[in-house]
């Protein structure tokens, strides 16, 4: 759901670890552990593994030993914020299937855009070439839904000019919800520059609230994690 | 920045398949591991993760962990 994806989307060339995100269901925890075991993975940081903890939000984190692997980090995830739950992003998901049958089960584009709304700065440029490259792959076919996908969430100022010329009702329709589509309509591009800073300074803002509490509670976990060894 | 305006070596991975970007990914993680790469999450103090203790001191060569095709003004 994280770098490997955006390297099956075009968007990055590799990533360092492998993010999984998973139904919380007792079978899945069981195949999980099994997988982990295969792997020799070992836990590095907070919080341990526990099901009410993911549950919450928290993400916890592998280190593998096993030859071949070794060093390789995985993150595992139940819970991501502002998305919906995993069952509908498993109905959106897309799947790519290797010539030996083996599947790829990624996170949407939509949704792993919506994922990569982080306050991690690294993670904005990655959102950006998202939304390029399915502009690009996709630019001769444009569905209702893919250019609601567009003018929602392009970054680019002079991709959002070229949609709000190319498909003007939408922009005027979607500039409610996203009101500085009206800046790409009566182009301006100094504010539409501006007004694209606030939507990343907005959401980092966003997810830094929805951290808040999950970072006191690392914290804490932190602490009696110390007093126990 | 536009697809259109990408360097041309970006615009040229984004045309492949997506089982050949994964099967070039491979080969471009078996080389960073063979130059002495680490596997240790970049420092990144903008991450909710970030544990000034724990993280590590960067990445080998000052390279980032994920490379990332282009870079906006935000």
């Amino acid at each position: 759901m994280g770098g490997q994806a955006c390297v099956f989307y075009g968007a990055a060339q590799f990533s360092k670890d492998v993010d999984f995100l998973i139904l919380a269901k007792e079978e899945n925890f069981e195949g999980l552990h099994a997988a982990l075991a295969e792997l020799d993975a070992v836990r590095i940081a907070i919080p341990r593994f526990d099901p009410r903890v993911l549950d919450r939000g928290h993400a916890v984190h592998y280190r593998c030993r096993a030859v071949g692997v070794e060093g390789l980090r995985v993150d595992v995830m139940t819970k991501l914020r502002d998305l919906p739950d995993f069952c509908v992003l498993w109905e959106r998901r897309t799947t790519i299937t290797e010539e030996d049958g083996r599947e790829f089960h990624l996170l949407s584009v939509p949704d792993l855009v919506n994922a990569k709304k982080t306050q991690r700065l690294k993670d904005w440029p990655m959102i950006s070439a998202l939304v390029e490259g399915h502009y690009e792959a996709h630019s001769e076919e444009p569905t209702a839904q893919r250019i609601e996908f567009w003018l929602r969430e392009s970054r680019t100022e002079e991709r959002l000019l070229d949609l709000a010329a190319r498909f003007p009702s939408e922009a005027a329709a979607m500039s409610a919800t996203r009101p500085l589509l009206a800046l790409a309509i009566t182009p301006c591009l100094p504010r539409l520059r501006e007004a694209l800073d606030a939507e990343v300074r907005a959401e980092q803002e966003k997810d830094r609230i929805y951290w808040e509490p999950l970072k006191r509670e690392m914290e804490e976990f932190r602490r009696a994690e110390r007093a126990a060894s | 920045m536009k697809f259109e305006d990408w360097p041309e070596e970006w615009q040229e991975w984004a045309k492949l398949t997506p089982l050949e970007r994964f099967r070039e990914s491979e080969k471009i993680f078996a080389q960073y591991l063979a130059m002495g790469g680490s596997l240790d999450p970049d420092p990144d103090p903008t991450s909710p993760f970030y544990d000034p203790e724990t993280s590590g001191s960067g990445a080998a060569y000052g390279r980032p962990g994920l490379r990332v095709l282009r870079r906006s003004a935000v």
